[in-house]
């Protein structure tokens, strides 16, 4: 069974999934994401920003890039009427520079979540092993510390917490410095419910959240990227 | 009256008889040596050497091909060069279909996947010619098949072995036979069944561990893995077994480097090692993370009771091991250092000198020197009887003024004294080493583990409590 979104991408001959259509393919599967608003024009984006309220993210919208960042593709923080236009034409300004080929479609407007703990989650599918999930302490750190642990989807509740348990991200879910603890009950959702979408999406190689955003009363991935095959 | 033939893989372990091809009249050859082999085990079937070119091999006569043996043969070892494989496995099949015996090979010859395509080819056109006729193979490239209580072993390097509850899969045969050679001088382990698995054309690891599972012999399966194409369905089968006894691994390639090294010895490619970890974790399945923790945990699985929880007793009678061992205990995510009960503080008192340290800190007792043979089982005996301990490690040299037998003695007469069905299990640190021998033989063959580190015990109750924590999980 293929998701629209996959199924589209696979006629499109394309192995990468926007981040909204990866939102929106997370979404069927129960899993919680940040809102988000397309905007095409910098009047979408003032329109979005204002729907949204607040501090918002600018996220750089192409077919063709999968790593926002490495084509400065991200703004975080951004927060009145001059700021959201200028933010609008600096990434597509940035995408030109960096990817002169690169098609683009706008920008992705997001509310800001912040005051939490930021743990990773992932899913691939192993040649030997099939599907797997992975979780561990979120951002940059994933890179440096490798403080992940994995299990074999599918997996129920408990199992999940148990690898949460096995991780870094365990005790920052605690609370660290005075902030508030968050749920690992919902992170360890997540990971089920990334196991779910491993196991029924076939096309599906990889999909990583990171960060997913937790706070006392749920957690939401506030990036997304997913990573198609061709043939299952 | 005739015996029946052996069903499924028992053909392995338990034949009426066994065919050994490529057996030489003269020693030095791994054929010959095996024959020795049989002959040394008392196995009780039929022992025949195969080989045109001789009449008699150690005294039994020698048949030109496995179609001229008279008894029953439910097992051919294959010891010829790979390039002569082909002609002994037809003629396997040709016997197979003619008498109805001969259910399974072991092919010890190396030269087959492992040396590149045109030996995968050979193994391909054997595996081909062995099943059609519905003889199953264990290898090739291979040390084969073992079982201590029916004596059969198709291995040139195990003979007579203590028949007991250890049974072992390996994908190095070096590997299986160095931990029980190591074991051997103090009969650490009891041997159960042993395959090596070669390169596995045929029968798998996974399949021999299913196996497992339902032989009776078998309390604990020790795993040596260095990759798998079938990991998941490995996995998933550990984890049925493992509800019904304990599967122990030793898997390297945690590094980049081990993972090269595996891949030129079996040619596995294996898949991240934090990949195995969570899925062996997922299954209830123990990683051991050493050598001497593989061997460590095996021993005691197969001898000792699940502790019933996480609280640890160090009794010491010597103070710098008894600090690491009190350390190595702390620093066990599954384990926690026992609170004992007022009552036992005051019966500790009784049986110890007054200079003894009880409770710094909680869980510990150092004895000191000045202690007796009697006083290490009579402390033992206090602690084992306090509800708020599940599990004692014992450390000693024992010191060279006591009698070593009576120390031993008091240690065996307090372990046992506990009701069978409440029995927890205590891990004996001989710190002195193989110096106390009768002390240590006494020991193990009293039933109890030894070791000689003090952070070994710990971290072989710490994964006997991860997975009595699986047990009681359910797991997923």
């Amino acid at each position: 069974m293929n998701h629209p979104v996959v199924a589209r991408a696979l006629e499109e001959g394309r192995l990468a999934l926007r981040e909204w259509e990866a939102y929106e393919l997370c979404a069927a599967y129960g899993i919680p994401h940040a809102r988000w608003l397309l905007a095409r024009t910098e009047e979408e984006a003032v329109a979005a920003w204002r729907q949204l309220g607040g501090a918002v993210a600018l996220k750089v919208v192409s077919p063709d890039v999968l790593h926002k960042s490495d084509v400065g593709g991200v703004l975080v923080g951004v927060e009145g009427e001059p700021a959201i236009r200028e933010g609008f034409r600096r990434l597509c300004a940035e995408l030109a520079r960096h990817a002169p080929q690169a098609r683009w479609e706008g920008v992705l407007v997001q509310p800001v979540i912040s005051g939490c703990a930021e743990v990773v989650v992932g899913g691939l599918r192993d040649p030997q092993f099939g599907p797997v999930v992975m979780v561990g302490a979120g951002g940059i750190l994933v890179e440096v510390l490798r403080d992940v642990a994995f299990r074999l989807a599918p997996l129920d509740r408990e199992e999940a917490l148990e690898q949460i348990r096995e991780t870094s991200c365990y005790r920052l879910l605690q609370g660290v410095r005075g902030r508030p603890p968050a749920d690992p009950a919902a992170v360890a959702e997540v990971l089920v419910r990334v196991g779910e979408l491993l196991v029924s999406e076939p096309h599906v190689r990889e999909l990583d959240l990171n960060p997913v955003v937790a706070g006392p009363h749920g957690c939401w991935a506030v990036d997304a990227r997913v990573v198609l095959d061709a043939e299952p | 009256m005739e015996q029946e033939a052996p069903q499924g893989l028992d053909a392995f372990f338990a034949p009426r008889g066994v065919a050994v091809v490529g057996a030489s009249a003269e020693p030095g050859g791994v054929g010959h040596q095996i024959v020795t082999q049989l002959q040394r085990t008392r196995y009780q079937g039929g022992v025949y050497p195969v080989n045109p070119r001789a009449r008699e091999v150690r005294g039994l006569p020698c048949y030109p091909t496995v179609l001229q043996v008279p008894g029953p043969v439910d097992l051919a070892v294959v010891a010829v060069p790979a390039a002569a494989c082909l002609v002994v496995a037809a003629q396997l099949a040709a016997r197979r279909q003619q008498r109805k015996d001969l259910a399974g090979a072991v092919v010890v010859s190396g030269g087959f996947a492992e040396t590149g395509k045109q030996g995968r080819e050979l193994q391909d056109q054997l595996v081909r010619t062995l099943r059609t006729a519905g003889v199953r193979l264990v290898g090739p490239n291979c040390l084969g098949v073992a079982d201590a209580h029916t004596g059969l072993t198709t291995s040139f390097d195990l003979g007579p072995y203590p028949a007991g509850g250890v049974s072992l899969l390996s994908q190095s045969g070096a590997f299986a036979m160095s931990f029980l050679h190591w074991a051997l001088p103090w009969q650490m382990v009891g041997l159960c069944k042993l395959a090596s698995v070669g390169n596995m054309a045929d029968v798998t690891l996974t399949e021999l561990l299913a196996y497992l599972a339902d032989d009776p012999c078998t309390r604990v399966v020790g795993v040596y893995l260095e990759g798998l194409a079938d990991a998941r369905t490995f996995v998933h089968t550990a984890a049925a077994v493992a509800r019904r006894k304990p599967v122990v691994v030793l898997k390297p390639g945690r590094t980049e480097a081990g993972a090269r090294a595996a891949y030129s010895h079996t040619g596995s490619v294996t898949s991240p090692d934090a990949i195995y970890e969570g899925a062996f974790r997922q299954a209830g399945v123990i990683r051991a993370r050493t050598v001497s923790e593989f061997y460590g945990v095996v021993r005691a699985l197969e001898r000792l009771p699940l502790p019933a929880g996480e609280r640890v007793a160090v009794l010491s009678a010597v103070g710098g091991p008894g600090t690491v061992c009190v350390d190595e205990v702390a620093a066990q995510p599954h384990l926690r250092l026992a609170r004992f009960s007022p009552h036992t503080l005051q019966r500790l008192a009784a049986v110890l000198s007054p200079i003894a340290a009880v409770g710094r800190p909680e869980g510990y007792v150092d004895m000191t020197g000045a202690l007796s043979a009697r006083t290490h089982g009579d402390a033992l005996r206090v602690l084992l009887e306090d509800d708020e301990v599940d599990a004692v490690v014992l450390l000693t040299p024992p010191p060279s003024f006591l009698d070593e037998e009576e120390v031993a003695q008091s240690v065996l007469e307090a372990y046992h004294a506990q009701p069978a069905e409440r029995r927890k299990p205590v891990l004996v640190v001989l710190t002195f080493g193989d110096a106390p021998a009768s002390a240590r033989r006494l020991l193990e063959q009293g039933g109890l583990c030894t070791f000689e580190f003090p952070e070994e015990a710990a971290w072989v109750l710490g994964r006997m409590v991860e997975y009595v924590r699986f047990r009681a999980r359910g797991g997923s």
